[in-house]
């Protein structure tokens, strides 16, 4: 096992390298380019643009510049943001803690409300839970989430109020009130909006996952036999075939785990989270290079990562898969 | 309580049906064409149902961005919102009142020839500064600070965005702290518009050569009424008061501005009305009907120096970036004839009418706003008129199609139907409804027009990347462009024959209509070589009538600067020379 680890863990270093070079090149490849944002302004001259050019180094070739981006990345300078002119990595300090907040915190919900949701929905084929459980599931993976995040506003901040204060009922926007001391009840006054909005979303596809996964394992034989011998229904269902039937769940989830660190841009852009699915997206139209192969490189890693993750957690479920 | 409670549920309602219906806004909005009483206020009336209280103490307002400021250094910076937050903290010499005068900030007085500070050549400025001016950490203001701003910029290290004007010095004496002399290599006309540039301070910044690293960059120290207290990426910037402001303690009035960040413009308009925040930034025209209707929230819809326009394409589409367009002209573009039947075939008014709720004024020069504002008559909507001209020029429809195919026609191969592509940026609603009736309009004289449009990205593209606007593959272009207080550099960049982008020149200029005119060539140098702005006015008068002959550009309707304030805000004086907060020391709250 640990011979295979290794392995896995060296061929992710030409995986990376090949990854930076094709990202590489598309970026460059991006019309518009980060010069864009000048053309417009007749107040910045061709030789302005052409100082700027070679100051920001767009004017080599493109090998000499994935060369000297290889080059600092290897010695661990990540660059400056083109925008901004911070460090790439103070931007997405900056943003990565609100990010795994939010995200951490929704993906446990979903977690927590679509698993028992799922296998109480399988045990219940075809009732009406059931039936509302999949027309819920469904909805929450059809509506477009920028309409349900306004809703979401229009009900809960612009509509109703909370009967004491008389204020809204959940702040439409940030992490904490401005202008008051911080406080952990605050931030969670906050989260609530968003956090509810990744969970009707997310909770869609895992209660699906986990109510095929279920509604497979206890119709095997092994089950019937558990039954025919007497068990508790209790210890069939929780014991035998539930950890069966959460072995692809748990694939998915660990697969799922480093789009945590991209962050939602849609929820940040409603609710104004200042999280890593903005940064991105600014980036991106800014064509902010230093920035974009970060937050791409870093993503391609974590990906990698949990996808070994995944394999080794597979083994350690599944006594019947061996990587030696 | 009552009111409000009804409102916030109608209000549901209407950004439910926004969001609903976002692609048949006309349906929308029954109250169209009707100008809501309380919009394009002045200072005086905004100020009227409060006015016997008089100005309060107090208060923090909160001022809602939807993009994020990227730097606050303004040296670097290329948006628009870094300049809205500069505004309350960074101060420049001169500044521009709502009618486009220059007016002293940190300067005494408006240097002019009569007054001595522009010497008789006009390579002289002498600018006198207030006295006892502070920067908000205490530390003395000088004339020093105006050298340094100019050294700073001009460093060859330093990444500033824009050397326009600041390389045509050639030296800033500074005899003593208030007194600043600067000497020109060149004769710069627009010298009063470089003094509208903030300063930056000499102690507060670092090495010029160091500049994109500057702690200023992200914490500027200005002499504004306001300074920064705090700003968390992606989520605030909070300013209060400035305690060393010249009028402190009676001004500014309000004790802080909290700058949010609110990505989504439909959260910021839900958030308005709930008087979560105060100021809502830059809205479009498609907003109109919404706010006209919202309970406590004016608009301010000033005319803009923008004006939505047909750049049309002079020189032959099929060749790269040709200098030669009189010899390529363009096969249906290039006779004039066609140019004026277009424009006879334009009922601006109708656009105005139909898609603007009449709130825009017509299209009719580019220099619509200020002390350079072109007189030009609006152009006659004359279909008839448009026909007869299009038939002169041998566009004739033989086949019945309703579309005019060249019979004898000047530069079209016999045969070839009049049909022209017209491109604006994807995803602007009001473009496309603007595209969708000049479709129709052209339809009207017999022009079969057609819609392409591409992103932003693609239609503002540079040179080196390929953009076909740079390299002249195109029919009909549309747009705006904005001027600044000093219209030189962009009527230069538009329309000068000198500023055709071709492979020679590397592809400067803005000139991408190829439009070659002697008499507009001698207005543009006339406008640049004089220090007198009453002469400099009437060259560029002349220019826009050539323009108006020759029509490069057919202009639609003036673009309107909209904003959003709850009407607790008082002070508020729309300004479209400047930024939203270029009198935010006057604000106060009344609640």
């Amino acid at each position: 096992m640990t011979k295979y680890i290794i392995r896995r863990l060296l061929q992710a270093i030409p995986l990376l390298w090949i990854i930076s070079v094709i990202v590489f090149l598309l970026l460059q490849i991006i019309p518009g380019g980060p010069m864009a944002a000048y053309e417009q302004n007749p107040n910045i001259t061709p030789e302005d643009m052409a100082r700027l050019e070679e100051q920001l180094g767009l004017n080599d070739p493109i090998h000499v510049k994935y060369l000297k981006w290889l080059g600092n990345i290897l010695r661990g300078d990540w660059g400056y943001s083109l925008a901004t002119k911070r460090p790439v990595l103070q931007e997405i300090g900056d943003r990565l803690p609100n990010t795994l907040l939010l995200m951490g915190v929704a993906f446990m919900t979903t977690i927590l409300f679509s698993l028992p949701i799922g296998i109480f929905s399988a045990l219940r084929q075809y009732s009406i839970f059931d039936h509302v459980v999949t027309t819920i599931a469904f909805m929450g993976q059809s509506i477009p989430i920028f309409w349900f995040g306004l809703i979401l506003i229009m009900i809960f901040h612009v509509g109703l109020r909370n009967p004491v204060t008389g204020r809204p009922l959940f702040p439409a926007r940030g992490m904490v009130t401005l202008g008051k001391p911080f406080s952990p009840g605050d931030l969670a006054w906050h989260m609530v909006l968003p956090v509810t909005m990744l969970t009707l979303f997310g909770a869609g596809t895992y209660t699906r996952y986990m109510r095929s996964s279920m509604l497979e394992v206890i119709h095997l034989d092994y089950i019937r036999t558990a039954r025919a011998k007497g068990l508790a229904e209790r210890t069939v269902i929780y014991v035998h075939a539930l950890k069966n039937a959460a072995l692809p769940v748990v694939t998915i989830i660990a697969l799922d785990l480093p789009g945590l660190f991209g962050g939602a841009l849609f929820t940040e852009t409603i609710f104004s989270w200042p999280g890593m699915g903005r940064l991105f997206y600014r980036s991106a139209e800014r064509v902010d290079y230093a920035m974009l192969m970060a937050i791409i490189m870093i993503n391609a890693a974590l990906i990698i990562f949990f996808n070994l993750l995944a394999d080794i957690a597979y083994a350690y479920l599944d006594p019947r898969i061996r990587y030696d | 309580m009552r009111t409000s409670r009804l409102w916030t549920v109608l209000s549901f309602f209407v950004v439910l049906s926004v969001v609903l219906v976002a692609c048949a806004p006309a349906a929308q909005a029954p109250s169209g064409g009707k100008a809501a009483p309380e919009t394009g206020q002045k200072a005086g009336e905004a100020a009227a149902p409060a006015a016997e209280e008089g100005p309060k103490h107090g208060g923090t307002i909160t001022f809602a961005l939807y993009q994020e400021p990227e730097i606050l250094n303004p040296a670097l910076c290329t948006q628009t919102a870094c300049d809205e937050v500069d505004e309350f903290i960074l101060e420049a010499p001169l500044g521009v009142d709502p009618d486009g005068h220059f007016f002293p900030i940190l300067a005494k007085e408006v240097p002019t020839r009569e007054n001595g500070g522009v010497s008789e050549d006009g390579l002289t400025i002498t600018v006198h500064f207030k006295e006892g001016i502070k920067w908000s950490d205490g530390q003395p203001f000088t004339s020093d600070d105006l050298k340094f701003t100019w050294e700073a910029t001009m460093h060859p290290d330093s990444g500033a965005v824009s050397t326009t004007g600041w390389q045509d010095i050639e030296s800033i004496e500074t005899p003593d702290d208030t007194t600043a002399i600067i000497k020109f290599k060149k004769f710069y006309a627009p010298y009063l518009a470089l003094l509208t540039y903030s300063i930056l301070p000499r102690h507060a910044t670092g090495d010029p050569a160091n500049m994109p690293k500057w702690d200023f960059n992200w914490h500027p120290i200005g002499t504004g009424p306001f300074m920064m207290k705090e700003w968390v990426s992606g989520d605030h910037i909070t300013l209060v008061k400035n305690p060393n402001y010249r009028d402190a303690p009676e001004k500014p009035y309000l004790d802080g501005i909290n700058v949010i960040i609110t990505p989504s413009r439909e959260v910021g308009k839900a958030m308005i009305q709930t008087g979560d925040i105060d100021i809502l930034w830059d809205l479009v025209e498609a907003d109109i009907p919404e706010f006209q209707k919202m309970d406590g929230v004016v608009l301010s819809a000033p005319p803009d120096t923008g004006t939505e326009r047909l750049l049309l394409n002079l020189a032959d589409p099929t060749i790269d970036a040709t200098d030669d367009p009189l010899h390529h002209p363009h096969w249906a573009l290039g006779d004039l004839r066609v140019r004026q039947a277009i424009q006879y075939g334009i009922d601006k008014a109708k656009i105005n009418d139909d898609l603007l709720y009449g709130k825009a004024t017509l299209g009719t020069s580019e220099l619509n706003l200020g002390w350079a504002k072109c007189d030009i008559p609006v152009s006659e909507y004359n279909p008839d008129k448009a026909r007869q001209l299009l038939k002169e020029a041998g566009w004739i429809d033989q086949d019945g199609d309703g579309i005019r195919e060249c019979h004898g026609c000047a530069n079209a191969k016999e045969g070839q139907p009049l049909r022209l592509k017209i491109q604006t940026t994807s995803g602007n609603k009001l473009r496309e409804q603007v595209e969708q009736l000049l479709v129709e309009m052209m339809k009207d004289i017999g022009i079969d027009l057609y819609i392409e449009n591409v992103p932003s990205s693609v239609l503002f593209g540079s040179w080196a990347s390929g953009a076909f606007r740079k390299h002249g593959h195109f029919d009909i272009l549309m747009y705006t462009t904005t001027y600044g207080v000093d219209p030189q550099a962009h009527m230069e960049g538009y329309f000068a024959s000198w500023n055709i982008p071709t492979k020679a020149n590397g592809g400067r200029g803005f000139n991408y209509s190829r439009w070659i005119d002697e008499e507009a060539d001698a207005a543009i140098k006339e406008a640049g070589s004089s220090p007198d702005l009453n002469e400099r006015k009437a060259a560029y008068q002349r220019l826009c009538e050539r323009i108006a002959a020759g029509l490069p550009h057919i202009y639609l309707y003036d673009r309107l600067e909209l904003n959003a304030y709850r009407t607790r805000l008082h002070g508020w004086v729309d300004n479209n020379w400047m930024d939203i907060g270029w009198n935010a020391e006057d604000w106060w709250v009344s609640q």
